[in-house]
């Protein structure tokens, strides 16, 4: 067994873990005080780190103003749609460009990464009229295939590496015993590329439950907003702003993703052990 | 078995929820009349004050009232945006049939033909009640591509209470010189506290504007081609500033990175004594400022003139929709006294309507600074940068960050207006 005596490389450690954490925590826990303040202590000169009165008239402002809880299950279809067929899709794929060894794979590779290159302005046009074309304008349909095509490039892209440290050893020991590919994929790679698919899942939907500038130019109908474009519209000209309906309504934004996360992060954590086992 | 259960489930919810979410959206068109021959036109409202989209929605909830044959969806959006969602939109043809922006914004639009000539449109009331040069400045190729609402103006707002201490009376009349502000400003100055703070975040609109009080004009234009001038008078404006902020110190240097709202908590607090900016800010001092607080709006600055630039809140019409006609009546009705006098005092802007603008004097009595802020309203030019093509390319990439550098003291004037010359070639200038 190994001591755990603290030595001062390990102290220093400790100390800049601490510091990132606190570095990371620092907005979140100004949000959460920004969300609680009275708009005239907003206003303060001097503003202190914690509410000097819990005030809930920001969270009543942010839902009644914007119609947040409409559009966070908005947020939610297109997130959890987007989510759902970017695995579906880069499942197979990944596993077709990590395993499969051709030119084509090459050339798909390499479009892959070009496609990341591409500010969106320019694509956004000419994906707008094929939308137009296919009556998916104002949509969530539309919005969610948008989306997919946006996260597919680089989902494929991760997947494809953990696909590929998977061992082929196992995938040829099944088909020794008679595995059926099928059955070889869905009982030996599926389980092990679990953290993979996590992961792409949390980063796909992330993605998606942020995506603003495809729901800005897409989405009219105000039933169909999603919640990057309610909260938006707490920003006016030149610098106004409603800075606390804002954290308010972005503070309750966060909740269905950190719920997705805490969910995803067991099967994220499990996948990774399952993994280390068979392997 | 479970597992494949699971997944025939997963597709089915996915298709189902997808077949869901295609029946609800509808796709915008460009002749939205049902089968009773309703026309049915999308508005998207810039709105932002709670006071005025709840005025928005009123107006528009009377009209779809009064008018069962053509009645108004209302979208809400958003002014951080708007320039690239009207872009694709504009360009997909499925922009809004009736669009909110500002003239800064819509030139460029009008100038692809992107708009409809609302000028058969106009009634006679409303072209002699509206100012020429606002007219002017919204009008492209001899076409008419939008109806002003609301304008802004940049005024200067004084904490009263400092002033009296400091033993400076509130000016009054119908200007104050930049000379005297700056005379008042050193006189505020002392003791921890600035006389002005001034956010200039993003700083070009402000001294473009401004620069008109000097007979700055900035552009020439001849056909499409236009040119730049950085002289004299244009350079007035950031050299008072530059120098308010650096040799007197009468300005907070600090504040001049700061955006327009972040200025105000200082400026509740005492540490500024005034500070520039839009009318609307009244709006926020109005709602958030301590308990008696004590505030003025200053008459308007003035150089040479108080002249300002007409920077109008605008309302167009797609020319992909296919009733011109109805969308017009709407924006005839919604610029009417009666609505357009209630949505100014929302938002502490000047109605582009003289009528309208007596209204709201008689409303507001010419309390809360409505009088001074009407009064800036009464020196509105058409400016030649609001008709020039690049204009706003080269006001975001050369323009903002050469003046914050300026006013950050990084580069010296001369160097500024070098920087502001060529980089009027480098984004193309003039073509």
């Amino acid at each position: 067994m190994t001591s755990r005596r603290l030595t001062p490389g390990r102290a220093l450690s400790y100390l800049a873990l601490a510091g990132y954490v606190v570095l990371l925590g620092f907005p979140l826990v100004w949000l959460l005080s920004t969300s609680f303040k009275t708009p005239r202590e907003l206003a303060s000169l001097s503003p202190s780190l914690l509410p000097e009165e819990f005030s809930l008239t920001n969270f009543r402002a942010a839902i009644e103003q914007q119609d947040l809880l409409r559009a966070g299950a908005n947020s939610l279809i297109v997130a959890g749609c987007t989510t759902v067929l970017v695995v579906l899709v880069s499942v197979p794929a990944s596993y077709a460009l990590a395993r499969f060894r051709s030119r084509l794979r090459g050339v798909a590779m390499g479009w892959i990464l070009v496609s990341q290159v591409f500010p969106i302005i320019l694509i956004v046009v000419p994906l707008f009229l094929i939308l137009k074309q296919f009556g998916l304008i104002d949509s969530l349909a539309g919005l969610v295939l948008v989306d997919l095509v946006w996260s597919l490039p680089f989902a494929l892209w991760m997947l494809q590496g953990y696909v590929a440290k998977i061992p082929a050893e196992l995938e040829e020991a099944a088909a020794t015993d008679g595995a059926s590919r099928l059955r070889t994929l869905t009982r030996i790679v599926f389980p092990l590329l679990l953290p993979g698919i996590a992961a792409t899942s949390m980063f796909a939907f992330v993605l998606s439950w942020n995506e603003f500038f495809f729901a800005l130019v897409l989405i009219q109908d105000p039933q169909l907003n999603t919640l990057p474009l309610a909260l938006a519209r707490f920003v006016g000209q030149e610098g106004q702003v409603q800075l606390g309906p804002l954290a308010a309504g972005s503070l309750l934004s966060m909740i269905p993703s950190l719920v997705f996360f805490a969910l995803m992060q067991r099967r994220l954590t499990s996948g990774l052990l399952a993994g280390a086992v068979k392997g | 078995m479970q597992r494949r259960t699971a997944l025939t489930a997963m597709l089915a919810a996915t298709a189902a929820t997808l077949t869901g979410c295609a029946t609800s959206g509808g796709g915008s068109s460009s002749d939205d009349t049902d089968a009773n021959g309703t026309v049915h036109l999308k508005f998207q409202s810039l709105a932002f004050a709670d006071t005025t989209v709840a005025q928005t929605k009123k107006a528009v909830k009377d009209w779809n009232a009064k008018h069962p044959k053509v009645q108004i969806q209302l979208i809400q959006g958003s002014w951080d945006n708007v320039h690239d969602q009207l872009v694709t939109q504009l360009a997909g043809g499925t922009a809004p049939d009736i669009i909110h922006d500002e003239n800064a914004d819509i030139i460029g639009f009008g100038q692809q033909g992107y708009f409809a000539d609302l000028k058969p449109y106009v009634s006679s009331a409303l072209r002699g009640n509206v100012a020429d040069g606002v007219w002017n400045s919204l009008t492209v190729d001899g076409k008419l591509i939008a109806v002003p609402t609301l304008q802004q103006t940049y005024v200067v707002f004084a904490n009263t209470t400092a002033l009296g201490k400091a033993g400076v009376s509130v000016p009054t009349g119908k200007s104050l010189s930049w000379d005297d502000f700056r005379a008042m400003a050193k006189k505020l100055t002392g003791k921890g506290s600035h006389g002005v703070g001034w956010g200039l975040k993003q700083p070009a609109a402000t001294v473009l504007n401004l620069s008109a009080n000097f007979g700055g004009t900035w552009f020439h234009t001849s056909g499409d081609d236009a040119s730049l001038t950085v002289g004299t008078a244009e350079m007035q404006v950031p050299r008072r500033i530059h120098a308010m902020a650096y040799d007197d110190k009468s300005i907070d240097p600090t504040s001049l990175t700061q955006s327009g709202g972040d200025v105000l908590p200082g400026f509740y607090a005492g540490k500024y004594a005034m500070m520039v900016a839009g009318s609307y800010v009244a709006q926020q001092i109005q709602e958030q400022a301590p308990k008696g607080f004590r505030w003025a709006v200053l008459p308007p600055l003035a150089g040479t003139s108080s002249a300002q630039p007409a920077s109008s809140q605008t309302l167009s019409v797609s020319k992909a929709t296919k009733h011109v006609k109805e969308a017009a009546q709407f924006i005839d009705y919604f610029v009417a006294d009666a609505n357009l006098a209630k949505l100014a005092q929302s938002d502490w802007l000047i109605p582009a309507t003289a009528s309208a603008r007596t209204a709201v004097r008689e409303q507001t009595g010419g309390k809360d600074g409505w009088d001074q802020i009407l009064t800036s309203g009464e020196n509105l030019v058409d400016a030649p940068f609001l008709h020039v093509k690049n204009y706003p390319q080269w006001k975001d990439q050369i323009a903002t960050p050469s003046l914050q550098r300026y006013l950050a003291n990084d580069i010296a004037a001369s160097k500024l207006a070098d920087q502001l010359t060529s980089g009027w070639k480098q984004v193309g200038g003039g073509h």
